[in-house]
């Protein structure tokens, strides 16, 4: 008996099913390899087809592991389902990934989304924000205020409390004998509301409704009270423009948009990234200038040296180096440098500086969070 | 069937030359469920691991790979659904739908916030105002959601469809809604009724169309359960609050301790009766539903048990619970840790600060590839443990009568549908699978 040469070179013959994406009927076929040609046939009653072995992809993620699912690439709809899941060794390209497609639209569907979200997050969100932080009534933004410190303060801490003020009496009446004198001068729009926080960040912020924070670790490190003055006034200047305002109406737009892309798995994480992102409350260069130059007026008015602005500047650029908490919005400012300069040459030539407060109330200030070394003795018993 | 069987619907004894397979005339075809829980809790871990990895964008493949893996374990008459669905596609329409949603989550949100603190001195009247403008958007995305998978599974090679037609389905949810609320829930199962019609009339395989049929008032029965267990509550209930709003306090109330435990005995069980009855009326709605489903003379019946599926979703949930405690325990333990090393610097080791510097973002990045690791085991384990057994509950009380019906119909165009499911994914809407 002779071999046709089309018999020669089949290989691997095996039975199947064909689904040919046109009539719900699984046929009954016959499957092989035509070494010769490197094609798979597959021969249904009716006819014989040839898929190139080269275009031949087992579908993936299979359950049923009897089932082996063929497709080609060059045909959307016709399958192959073999009962020997094994014939996989015989199909070269069987597991190879398909090529990304649609890259172009990709591309620029991306690129569209980023752009969009970049333009509502950097462009009209702080736009509308700044327009808006104008029109809040004072009750509406003090509320705005409240709910921020509440976040925050809920942020900081690891317990189940949010983490306490500091409320020393002579403390608390140190601290406001420096605001009487540094508003003494200047009538405020908005009543201030000074706090401080029982925590070692160093640092201080301002938050909608004339809220004034300062953490504790920023009076520790502190060498004169001035420094602390200088601070203060700073804050007041963004009080007075109302930057907070304008900064949490703003992360009230961002915060939706960026949890949106982000989804499930990251937006918890992003949610609480973003809260301890307003204490770092990167207000623009504009804003700082202006809360700069804010400060060295008042302090002015107070008979305070404007240059304890930059000892205190100068101070965050040596404790730079020091663990945590040294991330001061004054910090993350690039240009710390020139700050210290101009508050050097805010001070004008023969200028008599007074002492804001007596040694005794500064001690007093010092330890509004209590006795330092009663906090160490409780931190040992901890 | 049996698995041993050809797995292609009636052995055919002879392959018959002519003709394509005239198979034995069959009444009826069987649903069957092959995916082992193993191999489905390896495929979980690996894609959920990457979806941490990449920040959360691998989860477009991931879920297409799942899907892919229950359709292809799920056979009516021996042959497997297919899911063709692109990961590609679904990036592609996720980033549309955040091109449009941004600009309502950023603008929308931030007015929202303005306007609720000027007049209300709060949040949450913004809160509020936003969840409520995204109800519809929620129904319509559920819709398109719909559309897009069933336009990308196949069965016997043809593909399944649903027309467009999702902002008429968000009108009609809100309608019955509203209806459902103002009638204290009686008219709950109209809603649940006329909304799938809604869908299931617009739904086809291949070229032949599905159609509802049934009326809105078989429904009715299947609230039962739940109906005795809100019933039982409030025989429970009423003495106690009625006690309550006549004592002036406490010490007021003098009851029998007897008396007492009865009506608590009473909440308890209404409680654990209205859960049951709960999935007992999806269990058996669907149920009825699908036996009132009919397709060019195609009828399926559904025997899914609702004690069965009661009892996948309370095990399931515990077993995912204790899964997720692992890690959280594991956190809990890192920061305690932390804190008594970090009081042992403080106090006499002060050279060593930038040792306590390492320390903190060591625990940082702990504490978040702890926080992930609760998130990623949450999902396999509501996968293995809650999604997977109730597809082969499904799947195996599935039955499909009139098979031969099947052979008229024929394969209908690709619906090409581009923004795939992005406004679902943007939204959390139906995200299970």
């Amino acid at each position: 008996m002779t071999l046709r040469p089309s018999e020669i070179s089949r290989q691997h013959q095996t039975e199947a099913y064909f689904l040919d994406g046109v009539i719900p009927q699984a046929q009954k076929i016959e499957c092989w390899i035509e070494k010769a040609a490197d094609m798979l046939a597959i021969r249904t009653e009716a006819k014989t087809l040839y898929w190139k072995l080269d275009d031949v992809r087992a579908v993936p993620d299979q359950g049923g592991k009897d089932l082996l699912v063929l497709r080609t690439t060059s045909e959307p709809l016709p399958r192959v389902l073999l009962t020997d899941p094994s014939y996989i060794k015989h199909l070269p390209k069987a597991r190879k990934t398909p090529p990304v497609t649609k890259r172009g639209k990709l591309v620029a569907w991306s690129f569209a989304a980023l752009t969009s979200v970049a333009i509502i997050i950097f462009g009209l969100v702080p736009l509308m924000a700044n327009q808006l932080a104008g029109f809040i009534p004072p009750e509406g933004e003090q509320a705005l205020g409240d709910v921020t410190l509440t976040q925050i303060r809920e942020a900081l801490t690891d317990e189940a409390a949010p983490i306490s003020f500091c409320t020393d009496t002579d403390g608390t009446r140190a601290l406001q004998r420096m605001q009487d004198r540094l508003v003494e001068a200047q009538a405020l729009e908005t009543p201030l509301r000074v706090h401080v926080l029982d925590h070692e960040m160093i640092n201080a912020f301002a938050l909608p409704g004339g809220h004034i924070v300062f953490f504790r670790g920023l009076i520790d490190k502190a060498e004169t009270p001035e420094e602390i003055a200088a601070v203060f006034a700073h804050e007041i200047g963004h009080v007075a423009s109302r930057d907070p305002t304008r900064h949490a109406l703003r992360s009230a737009g961002s915060i939706g948009v960026l949890g949106l892309l982000f989804g499930d798995f990251a937006g918890g994480a992003l949610v609480l990234l973003l809260t301890e992102q307003l204490i770092e409350a990167q207000y623009s260069q504009g804003a700082e200038a202006a809360a700069d130059s804010f400060a060295y007026d008042m302090l002015l008015q107070a008979e305070i040296s404007p240059a304890a602005l930059g000892t205190m500047f100068e101070r965050f650029l040596e404790l730079g180096g020091e663990t945590d908490g040294i991330t001061a919005h004054f910090m993350s400012h690039p240009a710390l440098g020139d700050r210290i300069e101009k508050a050097r040459h805010a001070e004008p030539a023969g200028f008599q500086a007074q002492p804001i407060l007596t040694p005794k109330e500064w001690r007093d200030l010092q330890s509004i969070c209590g006795d330092s070394h009663e906090r160490r003795g409780k931190s040992l018993k901890n | 069937m049996t698995r041993d069987q050809s797995p292609w619907g009636a052995p055919k004894p002879e392959p018959v030359p002519t003709a394509p397979t005239p198979s034995e005339p069959q009444d009826h075809l069987e649903g069957e469920f092959l995916g082992r829980r193993g191999r489905l809790f390896g495929l979980a871990l690996r894609t959920g691991v990457l979806t941490i990895l990449t920040l959360g964008f691998y989860r477009f493949w991931m879920k297409t790979r799942l899907r892919r893996w229950y359709w292809s374990s799920i056979r009516v008459g021996g042959l497997p659904l297919e899911y063709v669905g692109d990961p590609v596609e679904k990036l592609l329409g996720f980033l549309i739908a955040v091109v449009i949603l941004a600009f309502y989550v950023g603008v929308v949100n931030l007015l929202l916030m303005f306007a609720s603190f000027s007049l209300f001195q709060g949040n949450f009247a913004a809160y509020l105002a936003s969840f409520v403008g995204v109800i519809p958007i929620w129904f319509y995305a559920q819709y398109r959601a719909r559309r897009y998978v069933l336009a990308r599974t196949r069965w016997r090679g043809l593909r399944f469809g649903l027309e467009p037609g999702a902002w008429g389905y968000a009108l009609r949810a809100l309608m019955h809604w509203v209806l459902t609320i103002v009638t204290a829930g009686i008219l709950w199962p109209r809603m649940t009724f006329y909304l799938e019609k809604y869908k299931t009339d617009r739904t086809s395989w291949g070229n032949a169309q599905l159609t509802q049929g049934g009326r809105w008032q078989m429904l009715f029965p299947s609230a039962k359960w739940f109906i005795l267990g809100v019933f039982l509550t409030a025989c429970g209930g009423a003495p106690l609050v009625r006690a309550g709003y006549l004592a002036n306090d406490l010490s007021d109330i003098n009851f029998e301790p007897s008396q007492f435990g009865l009506w608590f005995l009473l909440i308890f069980v209404g409680g654990l009766v209205t859960t049951f009855g709960g999935f007992y009326y999806r269990v058996d709605t669907l149920r009825r539903l699908t036996g009132a489903k009919e397709m060019n003379g195609v009828r399926l019946v559904l025997k899914a048990r609702p004690m069965r599926v009661f009892g996948i979703h309370l095990g399931g949930y515990t077993l995912a619970f204790f899964a997720l405690l692992v890690p959280l325990t594991m956190m809990m333990f890192v920061i305690a840790f932390a804190m008594v090393g970090m009081v042992g610097n403080d106090s006499f080791d002060l050279d060593l600060e930038w040792l306590s510097a390492l320390d903190r973002w060591l625990l940082i990045v702990i504490n978040i590839g702890l926080y992930f690791s609760a998130f990623l085991m949450w999902s396999i384990f509501t996968q293995t443990f809650i999604t997977f057994p109730l597809m082969r509950h499904y799947a195996e009380t599935l039955t499909l009568h009139n098979p031969d019906a099947l052979l008229a119909v024929r394969q209908r165009p690709r619906d090409e549908h581009i923004e795939a499911e992005g406004f679902a994914e943007a939204l959390d809407v139906g995200a299970s699978i």
